[in-house]
Protein backbone atom coordinates (compact mmCIF):
# COMPACT_ATOMS: atom_id res chain seq x y z
CA UNK A 1 0.00 0.00 0.00
CA UNK A 2 1.24 3.34 -0.66
CA UNK A 3 1.82 6.04 1.80
CA UNK A 4 0.62 10.16 0.91
CA UNK A 5 5.14 10.17 1.37
CA UNK A 6 5.04 7.59 -1.44
CA UNK A 7 2.73 9.53 -3.61
CA UNK A 8 4.69 12.68 -3.01
CA UNK A 9 8.06 10.87 -3.86
CA UNK A 10 7.24 8.95 -6.89
CA UNK A 11 4.73 11.12 -8.25
CA UNK A 12 5.95 11.85 -11.43
CA UNK A 13 6.56 7.89 -12.34
CA UNK A 14 3.01 7.28 -11.56
CA UNK A 15 1.71 9.97 -13.83
CA UNK A 16 3.37 7.51 -16.47
CA UNK A 17 0.95 5.98 -18.48
CA UNK A 18 1.12 2.22 -17.89
CA UNK A 19 2.80 3.03 -14.38
CA UNK A 20 0.32 4.34 -12.41
CA UNK A 21 -0.22 3.24 -9.08
CA UNK A 22 -0.54 -0.34 -9.12
CA UNK A 23 2.97 -0.51 -10.85
CA UNK A 24 4.41 1.88 -8.21
CA UNK A 25 3.06 -0.87 -5.47
CA UNK A 26 5.05 -3.65 -7.67
CA UNK A 27 8.14 -1.78 -7.25
CA UNK A 28 7.56 -1.55 -3.46
CA UNK A 29 7.10 -4.93 -3.43
CA UNK A 30 9.68 -6.12 -5.64
CA UNK A 31 13.13 -8.00 -4.53
CA UNK A 32 15.84 -7.28 -5.94
CA UNK A 33 19.83 -8.41 -5.90
CA UNK A 34 22.29 -6.41 -7.18
CA UNK A 35 25.35 -8.13 -7.71
CA UNK A 36 28.87 -5.99 -7.66
CA UNK A 37 28.54 -2.53 -6.16
CA UNK A 38 31.68 -0.62 -8.46
CA UNK A 39 30.35 1.15 -12.08
CA UNK A 40 27.29 -0.56 -12.95
CA UNK A 41 26.32 -1.64 -9.24
CA UNK A 42 26.29 2.49 -8.38
CA UNK A 43 23.87 3.26 -11.66
CA UNK A 44 21.62 0.92 -11.23
CA UNK A 45 21.40 0.55 -7.60
CA UNK A 46 20.87 4.53 -7.40
CA UNK A 47 17.61 4.83 -10.40
CA UNK A 48 16.21 1.35 -8.47
CA UNK A 49 16.51 2.82 -5.23
CA UNK A 50 15.25 6.56 -6.23
CA UNK A 51 12.10 4.61 -8.13
CA UNK A 52 10.93 2.95 -5.08
CA UNK A 53 12.41 -0.82 -5.29
CA UNK A 54 11.36 -1.86 -1.71
CA UNK A 55 13.99 -4.49 -1.10
CA UNK A 56 17.70 -4.03 -3.23
CA UNK A 57 20.64 -6.75 -1.50
CA UNK A 58 23.76 -5.16 -3.04
CA UNK A 59 26.43 -8.10 -2.74
CA UNK A 60 30.24 -6.96 -2.99
CA UNK A 61 33.37 -8.09 -1.41
CA UNK A 62 35.65 -5.24 -2.34
CA UNK A 63 37.10 -2.50 -0.56
CA UNK A 64 36.89 1.18 -2.07
CA UNK A 65 40.46 2.09 -4.30
CA UNK A 66 41.05 5.46 -5.71
CA UNK A 67 41.41 4.34 -9.01
CA UNK A 68 37.58 3.14 -8.54
CA UNK A 69 36.15 6.85 -8.68
CA UNK A 70 36.13 7.79 -12.30
CA UNK A 71 33.59 5.89 -12.34
CA UNK A 72 31.84 4.22 -8.81
CA UNK A 73 30.06 7.24 -8.12
CA UNK A 74 28.34 5.78 -5.16
CA UNK A 75 32.40 5.89 -3.61
CA UNK A 76 33.20 9.12 -2.87
CA UNK A 77 36.62 10.19 -1.86
CA UNK A 78 36.16 9.48 1.81
CA UNK A 79 35.02 6.12 1.38
CA UNK A 80 38.81 5.00 0.36
CA UNK A 81 39.85 1.85 2.12
CA UNK A 82 35.84 1.22 3.02
CA UNK A 83 33.75 -1.56 2.37
CA UNK A 84 31.64 -1.14 -0.86
CA UNK A 85 28.70 -1.98 0.40
CA UNK A 86 28.64 -0.19 3.00
CA UNK A 87 29.64 2.95 1.67
CA UNK A 88 26.76 2.46 -1.13
CA UNK A 89 24.13 1.32 1.17
CA UNK A 90 24.79 4.68 3.40
CA UNK A 91 24.32 6.74 0.00
CA UNK A 92 21.72 4.97 -1.32
CA UNK A 93 19.42 4.66 1.80
CA UNK A 94 20.00 8.40 2.83
CA UNK A 95 18.93 8.88 -1.16
CA UNK A 96 15.56 6.99 -0.05
CA UNK A 97 15.41 5.54 3.45
CA UNK A 98 11.84 3.99 2.30
CA UNK A 99 13.73 1.15 0.68
CA UNK A 100 15.08 -1.35 2.68
CA UNK A 101 18.83 -1.82 1.76
CA UNK A 102 20.61 -5.32 2.63
CA UNK A 103 24.36 -5.35 2.48
CA UNK A 104 26.34 -8.20 1.51
CA UNK A 105 29.90 -7.94 2.31
CA UNK A 106 30.48 -11.75 0.31
CA UNK A 107 32.83 -13.35 -2.64
CA UNK A 108 29.76 -14.90 -4.86
CA UNK A 109 30.50 -18.27 -5.66
CA UNK A 110 29.82 -21.53 -6.69
CA UNK A 111 28.64 -22.60 -3.18
CA UNK A 112 27.31 -19.99 -1.91
CA UNK A 113 25.42 -17.81 -5.12
CA UNK A 114 21.80 -20.11 -4.25
CA UNK A 115 21.83 -18.91 -0.79
CA UNK A 116 22.69 -14.96 -1.81
CA UNK A 117 19.97 -14.71 -4.36
CA UNK A 118 16.90 -16.76 -2.52
CA UNK A 119 14.31 -14.92 -1.64
CA UNK A 120 14.33 -12.50 -4.41
CA UNK A 121 12.66 -11.63 -7.58
CA UNK A 122 15.53 -11.12 -10.20
CA UNK A 123 19.18 -10.28 -10.59
CA UNK A 124 21.21 -7.25 -12.08
CA UNK A 125 24.68 -8.42 -13.40
CA UNK A 126 26.91 -5.45 -12.14
CA UNK A 127 30.01 -7.51 -11.76
CA UNK A 128 33.28 -6.98 -13.39
CA UNK A 129 34.06 -10.33 -14.50
CA UNK A 130 32.52 -13.63 -16.40
CA UNK A 131 32.84 -16.35 -13.89
CA UNK A 132 30.86 -14.70 -11.31
CA UNK A 133 28.59 -13.64 -14.39
CA UNK A 134 27.82 -17.23 -15.82
CA UNK A 135 27.28 -18.21 -11.85
CA UNK A 136 24.70 -15.90 -11.93
CA UNK A 137 23.24 -16.31 -15.23
CA UNK A 138 22.82 -20.29 -13.97
CA UNK A 139 21.50 -19.43 -10.79
CA UNK A 140 18.42 -17.31 -12.17
CA UNK A 141 17.63 -20.02 -14.41
CA UNK A 142 17.53 -22.72 -11.72
CA UNK A 143 15.39 -19.99 -9.97
CA UNK A 144 13.56 -19.02 -12.44
CA UNK A 145 13.63 -15.62 -12.33
CA UNK A 146 14.80 -12.80 -14.53
CA UNK A 147 18.64 -11.94 -15.26
CA UNK A 148 19.54 -8.15 -16.37
CA UNK A 149 23.43 -8.54 -18.12
CA UNK A 150 25.54 -5.44 -18.61
CA UNK A 151 29.23 -5.10 -19.46
CA UNK A 152 31.59 -2.29 -20.17
CA UNK A 153 34.73 -1.65 -21.24
CA UNK A 154 36.12 1.69 -22.62
CA UNK A 155 33.38 3.65 -24.17
CA UNK A 156 31.65 0.82 -24.85
CA UNK A 157 28.93 -1.21 -23.39
CA UNK A 158 25.98 -3.64 -23.53
CA UNK A 159 23.01 -5.60 -22.36
CA UNK A 160 20.46 -7.73 -22.35
CA UNK A 161 17.57 -8.92 -20.48
CA UNK A 162 17.06 -13.17 -19.66
CA UNK A 163 14.13 -14.40 -18.86
CA UNK A 164 14.29 -18.17 -18.38
CA UNK A 165 12.13 -20.38 -20.76
CA UNK A 166 11.24 -17.70 -23.04
CA UNK A 167 14.97 -16.03 -24.21
CA UNK A 168 18.80 -16.86 -24.92
CA UNK A 169 21.07 -16.83 -21.91
CA UNK A 170 24.18 -15.11 -20.86
CA UNK A 171 25.68 -18.78 -21.42
CA UNK A 172 24.17 -18.80 -25.29
CA UNK A 173 25.89 -15.41 -26.51
CA UNK A 174 29.34 -16.22 -24.28
CA UNK A 175 32.09 -18.01 -25.65
CA UNK A 176 34.92 -16.30 -24.17
CA UNK A 177 36.25 -12.84 -22.87
CA UNK A 178 38.50 -10.15 -24.28
CA UNK A 179 41.97 -11.11 -22.67
CA UNK A 180 43.66 -8.42 -20.26
CA UNK A 181 43.59 -8.01 -16.53
CA UNK A 182 42.66 -3.77 -16.67
CA UNK A 183 39.73 -3.33 -18.25
CA UNK A 184 39.55 0.80 -19.62
CA UNK A 185 36.16 2.29 -18.33
CA UNK A 186 35.07 5.74 -18.88
CA UNK A 187 32.70 6.73 -16.23
CA UNK A 188 29.83 7.70 -18.11
CA UNK A 189 29.71 4.40 -20.09
CA UNK A 190 28.60 1.90 -16.86
CA UNK A 191 26.16 5.21 -16.59
CA UNK A 192 24.22 4.60 -19.75
CA UNK A 193 24.25 0.94 -18.98
CA UNK A 194 23.52 0.86 -15.82
CA UNK A 195 20.65 3.13 -16.41
CA UNK A 196 19.61 0.54 -19.32
CA UNK A 197 19.80 -2.23 -16.79
CA UNK A 198 17.67 -0.02 -14.45
CA UNK A 199 14.82 0.65 -17.11
CA UNK A 200 14.45 -3.44 -17.67
CA UNK A 201 14.22 -3.81 -14.30
CA UNK A 202 11.66 -1.47 -13.83
CA UNK A 203 9.79 -2.48 -16.96
CA UNK A 204 9.65 -6.19 -16.06
CA UNK A 205 8.17 -5.26 -12.84
CA UNK A 206 5.72 -3.03 -14.20
CA UNK A 207 5.09 -5.06 -17.10
CA UNK A 208 5.32 -2.52 -19.43
CA UNK A 209 7.19 -1.91 -22.53
CA UNK A 210 9.67 -4.39 -24.10
CA UNK A 211 12.58 -5.90 -22.83
CA UNK A 212 15.91 -6.52 -24.57
CA UNK A 213 14.64 -10.03 -25.06
CA UNK A 214 16.61 -12.51 -27.35
CA UNK A 215 18.41 -8.75 -28.49
CA UNK A 216 21.88 -7.37 -27.15
CA UNK A 217 21.70 -3.92 -27.31
CA UNK A 218 25.54 -2.17 -27.71
CA UNK A 219 26.37 1.31 -27.04
CA UNK A 220 29.35 2.62 -28.86
CA UNK A 221 29.73 6.12 -27.08
CA UNK A 222 32.90 6.75 -29.71
CA UNK A 223 30.36 6.62 -32.36
CA UNK A 224 27.31 7.73 -30.39
CA UNK A 225 25.46 4.78 -31.74
CA UNK A 226 23.32 1.67 -30.36
CA UNK A 227 23.08 -1.14 -31.88
CA UNK A 228 20.26 -3.94 -31.70
CA UNK A 229 21.71 -7.64 -32.11
CA UNK A 230 19.40 -10.44 -32.41
CA UNK A 231 20.47 -13.52 -30.58
CA UNK A 232 19.24 -17.21 -29.95
CA UNK A 233 19.30 -19.61 -27.56
CA UNK A 234 22.04 -22.29 -28.31
CA UNK A 235 19.86 -25.74 -28.32
CA UNK A 236 23.02 -27.08 -27.35
CA UNK A 237 23.25 -24.52 -23.73
CA UNK A 238 25.13 -25.89 -20.95
CA UNK A 239 22.58 -23.38 -18.56
CA UNK A 240 19.22 -23.13 -20.08
CA UNK A 241 18.88 -26.34 -22.45
CA UNK A 242 16.89 -27.90 -20.30
CA UNK A 243 14.57 -25.31 -20.57
CA UNK A 244 13.66 -26.36 -24.54
CA UNK A 245 12.81 -29.80 -22.48
CA UNK A 246 10.50 -28.52 -21.13
CA UNK A 247 8.94 -25.98 -24.25
CA UNK A 248 8.99 -29.48 -26.12
CA UNK A 249 7.03 -30.88 -23.52
CA UNK A 250 4.51 -28.12 -23.11
CA UNK A 251 3.46 -28.45 -26.94
CA UNK B 1 29.55 -8.95 -54.50
CA UNK B 2 29.76 -6.28 -52.23
CA UNK B 3 29.57 -6.89 -48.38
CA UNK B 4 30.20 -3.95 -45.68
CA UNK B 5 32.28 -5.37 -42.38
CA UNK B 6 31.57 -3.47 -39.40
CA UNK B 7 34.67 -2.81 -37.39
CA UNK B 8 35.07 -3.09 -33.90
CA UNK B 9 36.35 0.18 -31.95
CA UNK B 10 39.06 -1.91 -30.43
CA UNK B 11 39.95 -2.95 -33.41
CA UNK B 12 40.03 0.27 -35.62
CA UNK B 13 43.77 0.70 -34.67
CA UNK B 14 44.21 -2.29 -37.38
CA UNK B 15 42.12 -0.62 -40.39
CA UNK B 16 44.02 2.89 -40.06
CA UNK B 17 40.98 3.72 -38.05
CA UNK B 18 38.23 2.49 -40.73
CA UNK B 19 34.91 1.66 -38.87
CA UNK B 20 33.72 0.38 -42.32
CA UNK B 21 36.08 -2.04 -44.55
CA UNK B 22 33.89 -2.95 -48.03
CA UNK B 23 35.18 -6.51 -49.30
CA UNK B 24 33.47 -9.15 -51.30
CA UNK B 25 32.97 -12.73 -50.95
CA UNK B 26 29.96 -15.01 -50.70
CA UNK B 27 30.58 -16.90 -46.84
CA UNK B 28 31.56 -14.92 -43.49
CA UNK B 29 34.75 -16.46 -43.18
CA UNK B 30 35.87 -15.33 -47.52
CA UNK B 31 34.74 -11.90 -46.23
CA UNK B 32 37.13 -11.80 -43.04
CA UNK B 33 39.49 -13.45 -45.87
CA UNK B 34 39.44 -10.00 -47.92
CA UNK B 35 39.73 -8.15 -44.24
CA UNK B 36 42.90 -9.51 -43.58
CA UNK B 37 43.97 -9.49 -47.03
CA UNK B 38 43.57 -5.51 -46.74
CA UNK B 39 44.64 -5.31 -42.93
CA UNK B 40 47.17 -8.21 -41.91
CA UNK B 41 47.31 -7.12 -38.38
CA UNK B 42 43.07 -8.01 -38.12
CA UNK B 43 44.65 -11.70 -38.54
CA UNK B 44 45.67 -11.98 -34.95
CA UNK B 45 42.84 -10.10 -33.65
CA UNK B 46 40.55 -12.78 -35.04
CA UNK B 47 41.88 -16.02 -35.73
CA UNK B 48 43.35 -18.21 -33.56
CA UNK B 49 46.59 -20.11 -35.06
CA UNK B 50 44.04 -22.97 -36.24
CA UNK B 51 41.80 -20.42 -38.48
CA UNK B 52 39.02 -20.47 -35.91
CA UNK B 53 37.39 -17.07 -35.06
CA UNK B 54 38.72 -16.51 -31.45
CA UNK B 55 36.25 -17.28 -28.75
CA UNK B 56 35.43 -13.45 -27.81
CA UNK B 57 34.73 -11.95 -31.47
CA UNK B 58 31.31 -12.59 -32.32
CA UNK B 59 29.97 -12.06 -35.76
CA UNK B 60 26.73 -10.98 -36.79
CA UNK B 61 25.17 -10.65 -40.29
CA UNK B 62 22.33 -7.72 -40.97
CA UNK B 63 22.32 -7.76 -36.94
CA UNK B 64 21.84 -11.46 -36.40
CA UNK B 65 24.20 -13.92 -34.38
CA UNK B 66 25.87 -16.19 -36.83
CA UNK B 67 26.56 -18.25 -33.82
CA UNK B 68 27.98 -21.51 -34.17
CA UNK B 69 29.25 -22.26 -38.01
CA UNK B 70 30.25 -18.38 -38.23
CA UNK B 71 32.76 -18.65 -40.88
CA UNK B 72 30.33 -20.61 -43.22
CA UNK B 73 27.14 -18.14 -43.07
CA UNK B 74 26.36 -17.20 -46.55
CA UNK B 75 26.08 -13.56 -47.17
CA UNK B 76 24.99 -11.37 -50.17
CA UNK B 77 25.66 -8.19 -51.86
CA UNK B 78 24.41 -5.50 -49.64
CA UNK B 79 24.97 -7.49 -46.40
CA UNK B 80 26.45 -6.13 -43.32
CA UNK B 81 28.65 -8.24 -40.73
CA UNK B 82 29.50 -6.53 -37.73
CA UNK B 83 32.50 -7.88 -35.84
CA UNK B 84 31.53 -7.65 -32.06
CA UNK B 85 33.56 -8.34 -29.22
CA UNK B 86 32.27 -9.60 -25.74
CA UNK B 87 33.15 -6.99 -22.76
CA UNK B 88 33.59 -7.59 -19.09
CA UNK B 89 34.25 -4.70 -17.35
CA UNK B 90 31.82 -3.41 -14.47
Amino acid sequence: MLTESDMERYDRQIIIDGLGQEGQERLKKARVVIAGSGGLGSAVSVYLVAAGVGTVRLIDHDRVELSNLNRQVLHWDKDIGRRKVISASEKLRSLNPGVTIEAVDETIKEDNVARLVAGFDMIVDAMDNFPVRLMLNKAALDRNIPFFYGGVHGFEGRAMTIIPGRTACLKCVYHGSIPGDKIPVVGATPAVIGSIQATEVIKYIVGIGELLADTLLVYNGLDMEFTRFKVKRDPDCEHCGKWRDEVKNEC
Amino acid sequence: MSVKVNIHPVLRHMTKGQSVVEVKGSTVGQCLKQLVAQFPETESALFNKDGRLLSYVEIYVNRESSYPEELKKKVADGDEIHIVLMLTGG
